[in-house]
């Protein structure tokens, strides 16, 4: 009986898992996250706005990429 | 003794007259030089509208503006005139995707392709004809001699000791990179620390001016060898700037907008105060000769966003994109 609860509890795991986590992490291609970051910060950069407002534009960016990157 | 004593008064008074009087006329050496806006003709052609003019050039004849969002190269007679659109968006020959710089050379242009990473030669009659990719976003692009091309970078953060400067000759063979750029651990302000002008001097010899942070002009020559750098008059002065990068403030010292070099001269604009606490493009312009002495100061009925000058005319770019003309009275 015992056996039986943690095999059902490994089989709930692994399918929560599969459930959970979709996509494999190497089919996520970081490198275009980081290509994206870089043009948003080109795109920035040669806004020719005022520097606290490019400052932000920047922290988006940043912001953006590390969603791109965790696949969020 | 006495008379001893008043001879000595009476030197120390006389120099002390002689330098004040000295140092007074050094100062008032600084002119103030007006500006003179330039009627434009009517370019009525839709092609004639500048979206997003982020660089200019000039050749004996023609004006050329860079405009990232319609991906082309206006050309403009020296009077204001629109004359023709260079490139469209794409990826293909003679496209162009987020043109950032231009120079040009007998009727030769060479265009910084951003997005596309490569730079890219278009003919007097506006054809392809050339062009190399780089392993960069390249942002400007500057003919230095009849076979350099310098390109420029901003950093990307990705690396360590990225390099800003890039030399090439025309058929696209790599010569040389430098000027490496500065690292911390906040990657938002050293894009700002990072920010560079370029410009081209005499003999293919250029001039590299950060936006902020740094007083001295750095001259390199066209094969990339440092050789000087030049102090800024202090009358052109910092305008701090306090950004909540990440943990505490750091402090920005604004130095140039934008910059611009003709006949011996540097056209520095300062950064102005925008909306209380931010800074932007300025509409005051100090003169400094080579040696970093301020020689006068220029006064734009607006601020401006780019701008280059040959002899007593000034191409600029107005905060609505608009082409101003501007004849410069010493």
């Amino acid at each position: 009986m015992k056996k039986l609860a943690v095999l059902a509890l490994a089989g709930l795991v692994l399918v929560s898992a599969a459930l959970f986590f979709p996509t494999s992490l190497a089919a996520h291609d970081v490198n275009e996250c980081y290509k994206n970051h870089q043009d948003c910060r080109v795109n920035a950069l040669n806004l020719d706005a005022p520097w606290y407002k490019v400052m932000l534009i920047l922290t988006v960016c940043d912001i953006a990429l590390g969603k791109c990157a965790l696949n969020l | 003794m006495r008379r001893e004593k008043h001879l000595t008064m009476a030197v120390i008074g006389i120099s002390l007259a002689v330098f004040t009087a000295a140092r007074a006329a050094n100062r008032s050496g600084v002119g103030k030089w007006k500006a003179v806006e330039v009627v434009l003709p009517a370019n009525d052609a839709d092609e004639a509208c500048l979206g997003r003019p982020i660089a200019l050039a000039l050749d004996a004849d023609h004006l050329y503006i860079v405009d990232a969002q319609d991906c082309a190269v206006k050309v403009f007679s020296k009077d204001g005139k629109f004359l023709r659109s260079v490139g469209r968006k794409g990826r293909g020959p003679g496209e162009l995707s987020f043109p950032s710089g231009v120079s040009v050379i007998g009727g030769r242009l060479f265009v910084a392709d951003k997005f596309n990473y490569r730079v890219q030669a278009f003919d007097r009659a506006g054809e392809p004809c050339g062009g190399f990719p780089v392993p960069f976003a390249p942002d400007k692009v500057w003919v230095l001699t009849g076979e350099t091309l310098l390109v420029t970078s901003s950093p990307t953060g990705r690396t360590a000791a990225e390099k800003m400067l890039h030399l090439y000759d025309f058929g696209g063979r790599f010569r040389w990179e430098g000027l490496e750029a500065r690292a911390s651990s906040d990657p938002v302000f050293d894009a700002f620390v990072n920010m560079i002008l370029v410009c081209p001097g005499e003999g293919g010899d250029f001039f590299v001016v950060f936006r902020s942070g740094e007083r001295s002009i750095l001259r390199f020559t066209a094969s990339g060898a440092l050789v000087g750098k030049i102090p800024v008059d202090e009358r052109h002065a910092f305008q701090p700037l306090d950004l909540p990068f990440r943990g505490p403030k750091k402090r920005l010292l604004g130095f140039c907008w934008a910059a611009a070099w003709d006949r011996g001269l540097f056209y520095i604009s300062a950064p102005a105060p925008v909306e209380g606490k931010d800074l932007g493009p300025g509409r005051r312009l100090s003169v400094v000769d080579r040696q970093g002495r301020l020689t006068a100061s220029l006064e734009l009925p607006c601020p401006v966003h780019r701008f280059v000058v040959e002899g007593t005319r000034l191409y600029a770019v107005d905060d609505d994109g608009g082409l101003r003309i501007f004849e410069v009275v010493r």
